[in-house]
């Protein structure tokens, strides 16, 4: 006679390793799309600070 | 250690080994424990709490003596600010969750600036104070490790971006799916319920159905190989924390649609009743002079607002999200900072949930309130849902030893409306009725008859010996 576990062994697995592996696999372009943002974001700073006198604010209101 | 006072650690607390909350002869103390020493010390000469205590983006705290401990693990002991009220995810409107959700993005930032990261994302670490949203665990930090990911990402799409996102394309009811999940919404089940128009939202797609995939894909796979071939940079990690706060800002709910969004205040009252009873409530609290009002069946807020000038706290609750969204809008907008509305559902009120039914407090925990606001509601749950009035007495006299309520007789225009597809079961609706099921709890005080209209304003006070358990 043949005895089968009952739990599915699916249930031992952690998700977080997918959740960390994505991550991993993404961060190349993350970093780089963020950096190109970034310097954008400081050249346009730059001529709106020059030519209008006005500097961007990071405020988190939704 | 001290001996000889009452101690009581608080149950939403036990899962870190970092420290606890808890009790002492009613003073809130948290517990840091040794193991946590280094990055409490981080923490605090970095420059970081300090900067988010500047923000309001963390609850502030004091150190106090060391002998308070609860045990010999300790390393430090502080007394954090206390929360006026503590809500829940289940119970906020749609930009009560965004606001939480921006506002632990921005103190992720602030910590990677200061070389620290959030080991926690989750909503129940956010609460509200003065209407604004603040994180009140302050152990919630690590020391940032080089090239290592985010360990909370998971957590955050679970517990913000999941939600907010079905809210947004499904159904802002789909909120509630939190007192199901206390650990944020499944990945792989929030993106079964999302429309396809959702996947052209770049964000949407990658942190969340290529993150469910990516779970599916890589459950249980050894994770050390990748970490030895890959390394997420600052710079990537700031990249991540930018496209979830992008995610998060395109998503957006507008409050209409709903029976209660669109139901126009006082419209159905003559002017002068109108007037009167608003110069009556007004009046009364202001003798009242009551720390915290529970304004029940708020609607947006319109007396929670005149109770806000004589209460320290309104907690404004009604079951309709669409209410709930435009009476938080209007305590942003003017700055209100003590109205806190909430989303919840009087006939179901919030339960004890979690562990042991210990984690999270219910509604009813988590009074008594000092004065109970009852107007233009009695007879939704007396009609409307056939809750029989002396159980409601019975009910608010377990919320508070105040009252002020407005009966709305059968006759009302209102009542007829919602007596008009059934049958008049309700032989015990009357004045007297009323008055009879009520007198049983409470003693009236004072009444007052709103001219033109057929309904009826009363004071009432509990009657003593009838205590709220």
């Amino acid at each position: 006679m043949m005895i089968r576990p009952i739990l599915d062994p699916l249930i031992y697995l952690d998700p977080g390793s997918g959740s960390y592996l994505l991550q991993l696999l993404i961060a190349g372009a993350l970093g780089t799309i963020f950096a190109v943002k970034m310097f954008w974001g400081r050249i346009k700073g730059f001529f709106a600070q020059r030519l209008f006198g006005k500097k961007d604010e990071d405020s988190f209101d939704g | 250690m001290r001996i000889a006072s009452t101690v009581e650690r608080l149950p939403a607390s036990f899962r870190d080994p970092s420290g606890f909350l808890f009790e002492r002869d009613g003073d809130l103390l948290r517990q840091v424990n040794r193991g946590y020493r280094e990055t409490y010390d981080h923490l605090m000469s970095s420059g970081l709490y300090k900067s988010l205590v500047r923000e309001g983006l963390l609850i502030p705290h004091e150190e106090v003596a060391l002998d308070l401990a609860l045990d010999a693990r300790a390393y430090r002991v502080i007394r954090p600010q206390r929360v006026a009220f503590i809500s829940y995810p289940y119970e906020w409107c749609f930009s009560q969750l965004k606001r939480a959700a921006l506002a632990t993005l921005q103190i992720q930032k602030r910590a990677l600036d200061c070389g620290m990261t959030l080991k926690d994302a989750s909503s129940f670490n956010i609460q509200f104070e003065k209407g604004r949203p603040v994180l009140i665990d302050t152990l919630s930090f690590d020391r940032l490790v080089e090239g290592e990911p985010w360990e909370a990402y998971r957590q955050f799409c679970q517990h913000f971006l999941a939600p907010l996102a079905l809210m947004t394309f499904r159904d802002v009811r789909l909120g509630r799916l939190a007192t199901l999940y206390l650990d944020g919404v499944p990945l792989d089940m929030a993106v079964r319920l999302l429309p396809a128009r959702a996947w052209l939202r770049f964000g949407l797609l990658l942190h969340l159905s290529l993150h469910a995939r990516s779970q599916r894909r890589f459950a249980g796979s050894p994770v050390a190989q990748a970490r030895r071939r890959r390394r997420m940079s600052r710079t990537a990690l700031m990249g991540l924390i930018d496209s979830l706060e992008g995610a998060i800002r395109g998503l957006h709910w507008e409050p209409k649609g709903t029976p209660w969004a669109e139901y126009g205040l006082g419209e159905h009252y003559v002017p002068e009743a109108k007037q009167l009873k608003e110069t009556w409530v007004d009046r009364t609290l202001a003798r009242l002079q009551p720390g915290v009002v529970w304004d029940l069946g708020a609607n947006v807020g319109h007396y929670s607002r005149l109770a806000s000038r004589h209460a320290g706290l309104v907690v404004s609750m009604d079951a309709d999200p669409a209410a709930v969204e435009r009476n938080y809008q209007r305590v942003v907008t003017e700055g209100t900072d003590n109205i806190l509305p909430l989303q919840v559902d009087l006939t179901n009120p919030t339960p004890d949930l979690g562990w042991a039914l210990r984690e999270r407090a219910s509604l009813l925990s988590r009074g008594p309130a000092d004065v109970l606001l009852v107007l233009a509601l009695i007879h939704h749950l007396a009609i409307g849902n056939n809750l029989p009035l002396p159980d409601l007495a019975a009910f608010f006299a377990r919320l508070a030893p105040w009252l002020l309520i407005e009966f709305v007789r059968k006759e009302d225009p209102r009542v007829s409306q919602l007596l008009a597809a059934r049958r008049d079961i309700f032989p015990d609706y009357t004045p007297e009725g009323f008055e009879a099921a009520f007198e049983k709890h409470f003693l009236v005080e004072e009444t007052l008859d709103l001219p033109g209209t057929l309904r009826r304003l009363y004071l009432m006070r509990r009657r003593p010996g009838t205590q709220s358990p």
